[in-house]
């Protein structure tokens, strides 16, 4: 399927619409140009949201299967943009087709994460962490070693720093569901990191 | 405040969550309690550093693989025939909508009770109707048609039908003597005299006559005449008409 693939796709198609001088600089006119099949437009999109998708993708499902979900996602947000109804942000949307598909994933995969040392060692620790250069890494370990719903909370809010209002309507839950969740989640983190000697208050 | 009070509240406190004297109060402990100070700072610790994980850049050929499995499915979907990309187009959620639900059940409460009340009017109606026929005249209670089924019940039921008849015709008989037996005592002998004396007449050319239609015949002679002596028709009486 895969060299079929690549046959078909190699030829530059033409573009279906000339209309690609209108700034896409919000979601609306973004969603339109990429509905009407615009390259351009759908490029944008890809290169806007790739490091998050990515991200998520990586770290809920682990660095081996992470470009599988994080394509999958893609293809689907651009054959459902059709679809989308605009009743949450486009991000949101994209962000809880990450989600899905990565806890979908795991499910299909049916085992749970087991992250080696191996494949942690390509991940590079952010220079400006704390005092401890290994924290990255033991982070980025224990992480792995969380219930995948654990996982998703933690991504979301505090890897990628979106609000408990974004991360509840990612997740389809309550605030108030998302605030006990993360509590959990940063609890069993503490639990598996033991003490990391944190900065005082 | 305790230490299980504190705990519960210390990510609310640590993402900036806790205002005013809820806030005071966790730090007020924080500040006295080293077991949940060291809790709150590894806390802390935790969050800063999920923070600080660096930012995974997708591999670069991604976008290129994405490209060629929309081809692939765009070739997929102009090889399906039309109705099913019709299909797949056809998202219920557009037509269902909350509101359509909303109004759908109320068309179907309001019908509900609608049927409710109708049968409950047909209920009450009935005994009233059951409770009228009775004072209906018997003359004009036409004989119930029976459901015909078969041909040896519609044989059955034209077999019947003569003498039906006749009993009808005898009860209006009946009715209207009644009622001449009112008006008797305003005639005088000799009208009451020809009055029985036509009764009796009448009454046998009745009885002799053929079961069917002569019978009728007779019976429709008799009502004629009572109907007639009952409202004092001239006629009825004139051959003592002389006769004050």
């Amino acid at each position: 399927m895969t060299e079929t693939a690549l046959d078909v796709a190699t030829p530059v198609l033409a573009e279906p619409r000339t209309r690609v001088s209108a700034t896409l600089s919000d979601d609306a006119q973004l969603i339109a140009a990429c509905r009407r099949g615009e390259a351009r437009a759908m490029e944008m999109l890809y290169h806007q949201f790739k490091r998050r998708v990515f991200g998520m993708a990586h770290r809920i499902v682990g660095p081996n299967d992470a470009e599988e979900v994080a394509q999958e996602v893609f293809v689907r947000v651009f054959r459902g943009l059709a679809a989308f109804r605009g009743d949450s942000a486009l991000s949101t949307w994209i962000y809880r087709l990450t989600v899905n598909a990565s806890l979908s994933h795991l499910a299909r995969r049916g085992r749970r994460q087991e992250v080696g040392d191996e494949t942690l060692a390509d991940v590079p620790a952010a220079p400006e962490v704390s005092r401890d250069p290994g924290l990255a890494a033991r982070i980025e370990r224990a992480l792995a070693e969380l219930p995948p719903g654990y996982r998703a909370i933690l991504v979301l809010h505090d890897v990628e720093g979106l609000s408990h209002e974004e991360c509840a309507a990612i997740l389809e839950c309550r605030v108030g569901t998302c605030k006990s969740q993360l509590h959990k989640a940063r609890a069993r983190m503490r639990e598996l990191l033991g003490p990391i000697g944190g900065t005082p208050q | 405040m305790k230490c299980e009070d504190v705990r519960p509240k210390l990510t609310a406190y640590l993402d900036g969550e806790l205002e005013g004297d809820r806030g005071s109060a966790v730090r007020g402990h924080l500040r006295s309690c080293e077991a949940c100070r060291t809790a709150s700072n590894d806390e802390a610790a935790l969050r800063d550093g999920l923070r600080a994980l660096p930012t995974l850049d997708a591999p670069s050929g991604m976008w290129a693989k994405i490209q060629t499995q929309l081809a692939v499915a765009e070739i997929a979907d102009s090889e399906k025939p039309s109705w099913r990309r019709a299909l797949a187009r056809w998202n219920p959620q557009h037509w269902v909508t909350p509101r359509l639900a909303l109004a759908s059940g109320a068309v179907a409460v309001i019908f509900c009770v609608w049927a409710w009340r109708y049968s409950q009017r047909e209920r009450e109606l009935a005994p009233q109707t059951a409770f009228h026929l009775p004072q209906l005249p018997a003359v004009v209670t036409p004989p119930a048609p029976a459901p015909v089924t078969s041909a040896d019940d519609v044989a059955s039921e034209l077999a019947a039908m003569p003498k039906t008849t006749s009993d009808s015709y005898a009860a209006a008989v009946a009715e209207l003597e009644q009622l001449a037996t009112g008006e008797r005592a305003a005639w005088s002998d000799s009208q009451q005299k020809q009055f029985d004396a036509k009764i009796a007449e009448l009454k046998h050319d009745i009885a002799t006559a053929d079961e069917g239609r002569p019978r009728h015949r007779a019976y429709r002679t008799l009502i004629r005449y009572l109907e007639r002596a009952t409202s004092r028709d001239e006629v009825a009486f004139a051959d003592t008409r002389a006769t004050p």
